[in-house]
């Protein structure tokens, strides 16, 4: 099945792949990364699964329980959620969708993905060399003077990773300003396209303070420059509010791509467009910029100052306000269109849904009240597993099979992916929900056993998540079948009106035979040759 | 830009200089630091504008020339809406 | 010979190229004063409930050789802005004499920090190797010296970077690499150059005048 278009990524050969500037085949790299690294995670998280089933916790010591939590957290965190959809789809899409030639460092650009590898490697084999039992959260003074652990090498490896985010970070930013073709405005752009442009900003004003706190802990373990340290009146909550700063925001980093890649598939499947074109604007700015002022309210319990945290949590209550509003625009989109559910539409309505009770959920712990018995309860890992997993896992399948044939330029099988989408839903459902409710009724998190009572649900979480692993598995499979075995796609199977569609799939090295113009949002003619 | 100008720019700093570590010798209490400070503030307005070029070219040099600043005192404002309100609210305990 | 800018395939033309890398430079500007933030924020924050025991710590700095630094590295910050006038004007010979002088300033720093650092050590004021006070401010004074060398161990890791780059810089010049239609790079060197003078602006206040008045 030698075929038009897939040619093109099998020209050159490995070496070429390793050396390109293409920010397409880059893309491609880092999905591959991020495959390996997710089922590095997906692994870890079996394994605390398996161990909760029976309250004894008798599969894993307290201590492996530890560093598997830990390994999960680490990985999942900042090797696969934070770089999955800005350095894949958006590395791919950006400069289609702006109509440019590339991004505007391309070699930055690449090592920017060796940066990446390279750390995450480091960290893997520190983790699984020595392991860390400090949470992915590193907390002082644990972190810094109790732990035992591989401490300072993990750190290393994810301060190394940093620099890949703001190498992204940089490039994306540039590209937005500097390449978009004629006609291109700002209030024309699309909304991926913003979201990425929002992203990059948290990428490039935050990962500096996480990479130099970081640096701050290996240098309290290795140089005893202690400005955490308790003992000399250091402090300990320092170092929270330094993480959170980074930590909050990088939550923002994962969603709102996911909420960019929302705003393509529902247009394309509703046959109509966004409702709301500017407010999406509008919210994604505000969100990028007041999340990053609300950082205190992972502290409440802390030490942290009363009045401190009513600011914090009247702030966090402000910047649901932008997020209410997308997914009031989303549904305002879905109504009176001609809905098809092909299975990207099915991923971005689970979003929505899922999205929805992870924010509501988010607000309850917001409220200091509510958020002072709930902290590190289950209810707390419930919450920001249904916006990162339920939210920004959800959306980066759904935007994978929906660019699919535009990456590879060919049709997957339908009927499967729909099945895994359905079975995704209901797998993520029946392994978190039971987490609120064990939450709720103050199951603590962290723990490697836990009271008998709480057992029943265990056990439906556990068997939610192995439904849940094999709707992941089942992508794999079958996006791999469709490499051999699929359809040709053609240029714009979705009838899409996205200008990425309007060239070839895949698309050639300098992405359009000839350049496009825009005249209003989402709408693009190719200019006569 | 002329020679001459960038000699003067040099000249006001280093007069500023000395001007920051004589302040510094005056007892003024919380004023040294502010003083010094907005001195400061001066310097890097002058180094910015006058040999960085931030405000000869487009307007949006300017803005991401500010960007970290005003992250930067976002995040020291905000810590410090903790540490500023922490000691005057004892545990009731 | 003036070397001509090459336009990378992405590009329209060459101002459009130089003007995404000086663009990139300043976003790369935002995220270095955010890594210098993190200590400028730990020093608030510890400064807020110390401000006694870093008074007295900040008068075990050497104020003469922190003014002489300061002096030194704004002298260089007017000299780079100079060179790379040169380099525009195309006067290759005098941009290359004043590189050297910034990276030899750049380097006369390092060494002024260096012997800071001795002495320092003798007067046991090393946290981590060294250190032994007297008084009820020895924790503090602890904790200020911590944050002291992290951020001058940082700052000169910078000036460190930037005398390499100026050096590469100043011999590329010489070979005739850049002119005036060629100077993007020396140009972002400068920009760079200028940044780890500013944190250093704000460094000599923080760190050496506290508590020197009366």
């Amino acid at each position: 099945m030698t075929t038009i278009d897939a040619a093109f990524y099998r020209e050159g050969g490995l070496r070429s792949w390793l050396t390109t500037h293409d920010h397409k085949r880059i893309a491609i790299l880092y999905a591959l990364g991020i495959t390996f690294y997710f089922l590095l995670g997906g692994a870890a998280a079996t394994m605390i699964r398996l161990n909760l089933v029976n309250p004894a916790g008798s599969l894993l010591s307290a201590e492996t329980y530890n560093k598997t939590f830990t390994f999960h957290g680490v990985v999942m965190v900042w090797f696969f959620l934070i770089p999955s959809i800005p350095t894949t789809l958006g590395n791919f899409l950006l400069p289609l969708m702006i109509g440019a030639r590339d991004v505007a460092f391309p070699r930055l650009n690449l090592a920017s993905w060796y940066l990446y590898m390279a750390g995450g490697l480091f960290t893997v084999a520190a983790l699984l060399a020595g392991g860390v039992d400090t949470g992915w959260t590193f907390y002082t003074p644990f972190s810094t003077m109790f732990s035992n652990t591989h401490v300072y090498l993990v750190v290393i490896g994810v301060f190394v990773t940093g620099f890949a985010s703001i190498l992204t970070g940089v490039n994306f930013i540039v590209t937005v300003h500097t390449l978009r073709m004629p006609g291109m405005t700002w209030f024309r752009l699309p909304l991926f396209v913003w979201t990425m442009y929002a992203v990059s900003l948290v990428m490039v004003l935050a990962t500096p303070v996480l990479a130099m706190t970081l640096a701050l802990i290996a240098l309290e373990r290795l140089a005893h420059l202690g400005i955490f340290d308790p003992a000399l009146g250091g402090d300990p909550l320092l170092f929270q509010h330094l993480f959170w700063f980074y930590s909050h925001p990088a939550v923002y980093i994962m969603i709102l791509p996911a909420m960019g890649v929302v705003s393509e598939i529902i247009p394309c499947f509703v046959r109509r467009r966004i409702f709301g074109y500017r407010f999406m604007t509008y919210s994604i700015l505000a969100i990028t910029v007041i999340g990053f002022m609300v950082w205190g309210h992972h502290m409440f319990v802390a030490g942290q100052s009363m009045y401190a945290s009513l600011l914090f949590s009247i702030l966090s209550f402000v910047v649901a306000v932008p997020s209410a509003i997308k997914v009031f625009n989303w549904t305002a989109t879905l109504r009176k269109g001609a809905i098809t559910f092909e299975a990207p539409m099915l991923y971005a309505l689970g979003f929505i849904g899922l999205f929805m009770l992870g924010g509501l959920t988010g607000l309850m712990l917001a409220a200091p009240a509510l958020d002072i018995p709930l902290t590190d309860t289950y209810f707390v890992v419930a919450h920001f597993h249904y916006v990162m997993v339920g939210g920004s896992v959800m959306a980066y399948l759904g935007g994978l099979h929906y660019w699919w044939p535009k990456i590879t330029g060919r049709l997957y099988s339908e009927s499967w992916a729909r099945a895994a989408a359905i079975l995704m839903f209901f797998g993520f459902n029946l392994t978190f929900f039971p987490q609120y409710v064990l939450g709720y009724e103050g199951m603590p998190r962290r723990y490697h056993s836990y009271l008998p009572d709480f057992q029943a649900l265990n056990v439906l979480s556990s068997a939610g998540a192995s439904i849940l692993a094999l709707a992941y598995l089942m992508p794999i499979a079958y996006l791999l079948w469709s490499l051999r075995a699929g359809q040709p796609a053609g240029n714009n199977p979705w009838n899409a009106r996205g200008l990425e569609w309007q060239t070839s799939s895949p698309p050639p090295e300098e992405n359009f035979r000839h350049q496009p113009v825009v005249r209003e949002a989402y709408a693009y003619d190719e200019a006569a040759p | 830009m002329s020679v001459s100008r960038y000699l003067m720019v040099l000249a006001a700093l280093l007069a500023l200089l000395a001007l920051t570590a004589g302040l510094a010798l005056l007892k003024l209490g919380p004023f040294n630091t502010i003083l010094a400070l907005s001195i400061s503030c001066i310097k890097t307005a002058l180094v910015m504008s006058i040999f960085m070029h931030a405000t000869e070219g487009r307007r949006l040099t300017i803005m991401v020339s500010l960007l970290g600043f005003i992250w930067l005192a976002i995040l020291i404002g905000f810590a410090l809406t903790d540490y500023g309100t922490r000691a005057s609210l004892p545990a009731p305990w | 010979m003036t070397a001509a800018a090459q336009v990378a395939d992405q590009y329209d033309d060459a101002g459009q190229q130089r003007y995404a890398a000086t663009l990139g430079m300043w976003v790369f500007l935002a995220t270095e004063i955010l890594f210098f933030g993190v200590l400028f924020a730990s020093y608030a924050a510890l400064r807020f409930q110390y401000d006694q025991g870093f008074a007295v710590a900040s008068r075990h700095t050497d104020m003469l050789l922190g003014t002489l630094e300061t002096g030194v590295l704004l002298t260089s910050s007017s000299l780079i802005a100079l060179a790379v006038r040169a380099v525009r004007l195309n006067e290759r010979r005098s941009a290359v004499t004043l590189m050297a002088a910034t990276a030899a300033l750049g380097l006369t720093f390092l060494v002024m920090h260096g012997f800071e650092y001795y002495k320092e050590y003798t007067e046991h004021l090393i946290p981590g190797i060294d250190f032994s006070q007297p008084g009820v401010h020895a924790h503090a004074v602890e904790l200020f010296f911590c944050l002291y060398y992290c951020i001058t161990g940082f700052h000169s890791l910078h000036v460190a970077i930037g005398v390499v780059v100026i050096s590469t810089l100043a011999v590329r010049v010489a070979r005739g690499s850049f002119g005036p239609h060629r100077y993007t790079f020396p140009e972002l060197a400068a920009l760079y150059w200028h940044l780890v003078d500013i944190i250093w602006i704000f460094v000599f206040p923080l760190l050496y005048l506290i508590g020197r008045g009366g």
